[in-house]
């Protein structure tokens, strides 16, 4: 058997499986015993909030790369109108880009003639 | 199967929905050395998901009602609740004010009221005892 002593102190695998598969039925016998009389799909099984409405999963956390949080919930109203445009398609970037350079364009022949 | 020691041994959520603080510190109190109540198994706990009884304070101020009705929700049954003190019970010195939404019972079902400005901590003790003898009755008939 596999016996590793430091001093006082003392590791067998045996020992530490035996007491680690105690210890779990024990707790097993415990929570087997607890309440069943729970309601399935009520509040009885959503997360406690302090009495709060728990929100839906994804705004449930703030990630973690995301260090602007309180700057985007600050200013939601000007954040809202600004990132409609943003499709992250590159047509509707090269449209905004060429529409762009038109007005600059026209600004620029206008005040040239001027 | 339940463990019958643990029948007696009744959890308790304290839920404060506008309370001047002086109900809560008396039930505080029944936790304090003189009183000692955890020796019978009794204790606060953190969420009404574990408790078997709700303890209420405060008159129920407008924004509290949502929270309320929810927390009561979310207990297990069979459950207890019990109103303390006497704004819970008729909103006490603050019964003209704006912005109550009535006594506790209004709301959710109370089981144990306990008058007093604020109740004494022998009250709630007998109070959670009176809470245990109907929770048994009631364990009785759904068994």
């Amino acid at each position: 058997m596999l016996i590793s002593e430091f001093g006082f102190a003392f590791w067998n695998p045996i020992i530490w499986l035996i007491a680690f598969i105690v210890v779990m039925a024990i707790a097993y016998l415990f929570r087997s015993r607890g309440q069943k009389q729970y309601k399935k799909d009520t509040a009885q099984t959503k997360i406690f909030l302090c009495g709060e409405e728990v929100p839906e999963a994804e705004q449930q956390h703030i990630r973690a790369h995301n260090v602007y949080w309180g700057f985007f919930e600050t200013l939601k109203g000007y954040y809202d109108k600004v990132m409609k445009p943003h499709t992250g398609i590159v047509n509707d970037y090269m449209i905004w880009f060429i529409a762009i350079i038109a007005i600059i364009a026209i600004i620029f022949f206008i005040v040239g003639q001027v | 199967m339940s463990f019958k020691a643990f029948k007696r041994a009744l959890w308790v959520y304290h839920l404060n929905t506008g309370s001047c603080n002086g109900c809560d510190i008396e039930i505080l109190a029944v936790l304090t050395p003189r009183y000692d109540a955890e020796r019978f198994g009794i204790m606060l706990v953190g969420s009404p998901r574990h408790a078997d009884v709700l303890l209420v304070t405060g008159p129920v101020g407008r924004q509290m009602v949502p929270r309320l009705k929810r927390i009561y929700e979310q207990a297990p049954d069979p459950k207890m609740v019990i109103a303390i003190g006497s704004c819970g019970l008729e909103g006490g010195v603050f019964h003209e004010s704006y912005n109550l939404a009535g006594p506790i019972d209004q709301h959710i079902p109370v089981d144990v009221y306990v008058p007093g400005c604020p109740p004494r901590p022998e009250a709630i003790i007998e109070a959670v005892v009176k809470a245990w003898v109907k929770l048994e009755k009631v364990e009785q008939g759904v068994s």
